[in-house]
């Protein structure tokens, strides 16, 4: 397809991908970082048509994975998928998914003269910014994987963001493959309204519905008439079997048997990254024997249920930056019968400054079940201060433990953990990669 | 009167229409103070399916914020019967806290930023504009002076100090008062609508703040002050509250302060 770039374009690409090595090169010799953001800037100001000229390089297509929760997961699934049939595959993998990072992705896998070789671009995108990125990159196929009201400090709410979806992805070629959530509400309908050919993914086991609708939950009005919707039952926040008795509308019939599925990882959130990836896999003409090995055999990206071992002691990580998140986590968490957690909240940039939303978290289902809480980050107290109002009497059989200093708060933790027992840490973002730094001691970012 | 018999109904309005951030937070905080003392408890969903009976019923109001689609659903819902007994449990001095959207739905009326204008209850003399996506919105960290003279007197006397509170503020409509008092002045943040300075509102014993639903923990005077509110209303007699162990709020509010450097009087006592 490289040749379809006029020659004038191919030169300014050639410069842009030239300039942008340089910096890459530049900042990591200099340990300045991972360079996963800056090269794409630079190169971007020298061509504005950047992420076009590349993606159109791609020679079986761009893949976007985009929603609030499962991307990195979901997409370093598929791409594993990929690369065991022998694909070449290029992708965020940093988890950078604003437009700079996408094409620091793009540019890692380019030559020096702009010539891009890769199979697939698996792209995972902020949600904010799928409107503004679908109509350069004209990907081959988008799994919507869900939306939950997330960094509102950001970008306002969850209507305005799905009404800009399914606007844009409306416009894409009618070839292109629409892969979402059938079991939330918003992404079925968006899904349903699609002339593109659309695929679904979703769960069909009422064994793992939750009791009840659990608090963090955004729509569970019907996004065609805006009727309450009567659910049959709920698997995760408003993610389940629905029906609207006023207007008939229903969640859409999933292209796979969710049961005869295994997921990748713990928490019932992993089954439906599985299955995203799954499906989107088998639509792009990979064996089932390819796609089953894979799943058996994945290991978690980094913070997402990611399993250490420091110090002879077994420690997971399991990444909570929202409320339907760290529902799943804890559930995680008192599945186990471990007895020593340790929570971590931040409120920088890519956290969300807001920490507002601990109060959607059911944390009195961590504190029921009692044993050691150690809490620690930039909002410390705040948090300290959700799990005390988790106690129903002013005396309950937590040990909870507040310390300021993370380092501090992670040996106390593991002090706290028996040799047999795993520690939990449930960390936000940017307090993820500040524990991974100090449990290896080096930084990923 | 002996704590066992009290007893304490929360209203807390819309809970699944209206609770966008952490709203619930506020139903939290007062639940659990009476409870730690020991007062019987009951939080009352005051949803589509309640009636008018129900509302007059409740001791203590909760409202959180909601989507503008959401604001929509609950305003068309509240009308009538059930209107009226929300304006008079607020006329005969219920206390309430209403947080975010709230305070939109007792004004006058609201202009969503895309389609039509939505009606109020018009019990607080205020209206609210969305000046449109384009237009940023106020988020971010909130610190207020409470200036309302009667509350402001009331915390005053049950902390030893001005009342300052912190929260966060997260919302694209403007607010602009009319007779009613502001609940406050800004110290840090932009309240009502980025321009006069005022935040929220105070009218009877009805708090209205675009500080997000976790007001109370970390303003847990402002809780106790409901509370006691509350239970005046109730029993017809002034029923002093045991004081709780409040380091953690404490440590929060400090914590907060540091971090935007502002440096309002410390409370000596908290509740």
């Amino acid at each position: 397809m490289g040749n379809k770039i006029k020659l004038i374009d191919r030169v300014r690409l050639g410069f842009a991908v030239l300039v942008a090595k340089s910096v890459t090169f530049g900042v990591r010799s200099l340990r300045l970082g991972a360079a996963s953001v800056l090269p794409g800037a630079i190169a971007r100001r020298i061509e504005p048509r950047l992420l076009q000229l590349l993606s159109q390089q791609v020679k079986n297509g761009v893949i976007i994975i985009a929603g609030t929760n499962g991307k990195t997961t979901t997409a370093l699934l598929l791409r594993t998928i990929l690369e065991n049939k022998g694909f070449r595959v290029c992708h965020n993998s940093t988890g950078a998914n604003l437009e700079n990072g996408l094409m620091t992705a793009f540019l890692e896998s380019t030559n020096l003269v702009g010539t891009l070789d890769v199979d697939y671009a698996i792209l995972e995108v902020d949600e904010n910014i799928v409107p503004k990125v679908l109509t350069p990159l004209q990907p081959k196929a988008i799994l919507c994987l869900n939306l939950f009201r997330d960094q509102l400090d950001r970008y306002g709410e969850v209507d305005t963001i799905s009404k800009r979806w399914t606007k844009v992805i409306a416009t894409l070629p009618p070839e292109t493959v629409v892969i979402p959530n059938a079991d939330d509400p918003t992404l079925s309908h968006l899904g349903q309204q699609l002339p593109q050919k659309v695929l679904f993914f979703g769960l069909n086991e009422p064994e793992n519905y939750l009791e009840a609708i659990p608090h963090a939950v955004d729509s569970i009005y019907c996004p065609r008439c805006g009727h309450s919707l009567d659910y049959q039952g709920v698997y995760l926040s408003h993610l389940g079997d629905f029906t609207c008795p006023n207007c008939g509308f229903t969640k859409s019939q999933p292209a796979l048997v969710s049961s005869e599925w295994q997921q990748i990882l713990v928490g019932l959130y992993n089954k439906y990254n599985t299955l995203a990836a799954a499906t989107a896999a088998k639509e792009l003409g990979v064996d089932e024997n390819t796609i089953r090995n894979t799943i058996n055999n994945f290991q978690a990206a980094f913070g997402r249920a990611e399993d250490l071992v420091i110090d002879g002691k077994r420690v997971r990580i399991l990444l909570s930056k929202n409320p339907v998140g760290t529902n799943e986590t804890i559930r995680v968490v008192t599945q186990s019968t471990d007895k020593t957690t340790l929570m971590v909240l931040n409120d920088r940039t890519p956290d969300g400054t807001d920490v507002s939303w601990i109060w959607d978290v059911d944390t009195e289902k961590l504190v029921e079940r009692g044993g050691t809480l150690v809490v620690s980050g930039d909002r410390v107290y705040d948090m300290a201060l959700r799990l005390r109002y988790s106690e129903k009497t002013p005396q309950s059989n937590i040990n909870l433990i507040v310390e300021e200093d993370l380092k501090q708060a992670i040996a106390t933790a593991l002090e706290h953990t028996p040799p047999n027992e795993t520690l939990h840490i449930l960390p936000t973002y940017s307090a993820m990669l500040e524990v991974r730094e100090v449990l290896t001691g080096r930084k990923i970012l | 009167m002996n704590s066992q018999q009290l007893e304490l109904t929360i209203g807390w309005l819309y809970p699944t229409l209206m609770s966008t951030y952490g709203d619930r937070g506020n139903v939290i905080t007062i639940e659990r103070r009476a409870q730690w003392r020991g007062y019987n408890v009951k939080v009352l969903p005051l949803d589509q399916n309640a009636t008018a009976d129900e509302i007059k019923s409740v001791d203590v109001i909760v409202g959180g914020g909601a989507q503008d689609r959401q604001q929509e659903i609950v305003m068309r819902d509240l009308q009538g019967a059930k209107a009226e007994a929300i304006r008079e449990k607020i006329e005969n001095g219920t206390p309430g806290v209403f947080t975010c959207g709230s305070p939109q739905l007792l004004g006058h009326y609201y202009e969503p930023g895309f389609g039509q204008r939505i009606e109020g209850l018009g019990i607080l003399d205020l209206v609210s504009v969305h000046p449109g996506e384009n237009t940023k919105r106020c988020i971010g960290n909130l610190v207020i002076e409470v200036t309302a003279s009667r509350l402001a007197k009331d915390l005053e006397e049950m902390t030893g100090t001005k009342p300052y509170l912190v929260g966060f503020e997260n919302h694209g409509g403007r607010t602009k008062l009319g007779k009613v008092e502001a609940l406050g002045k800004v110290v840090y943040g932009l309240g009502n609508n980025g321009e006069d300075g005022t935040e929220g509102a105070f009218y009877q014993n009805a708090i209205a703040t675009y500080s997000h639903g976790p007001l109370l923990p970390k303003n847990p005077f402002v809780a106790d002050w409901l509370i006691q509110t509350a239970l005046r209303l109730k029993y017809q007699q002034l029923i002093t509250l045991q004081p709780l162990e409040d380091t953690l709020a404490m440590q929060a509010r400090e914590s907060m302060f540091k971090k935007l450097q502002v440096n309002p009087p410390k409370p000596t006592v908290l509740a």
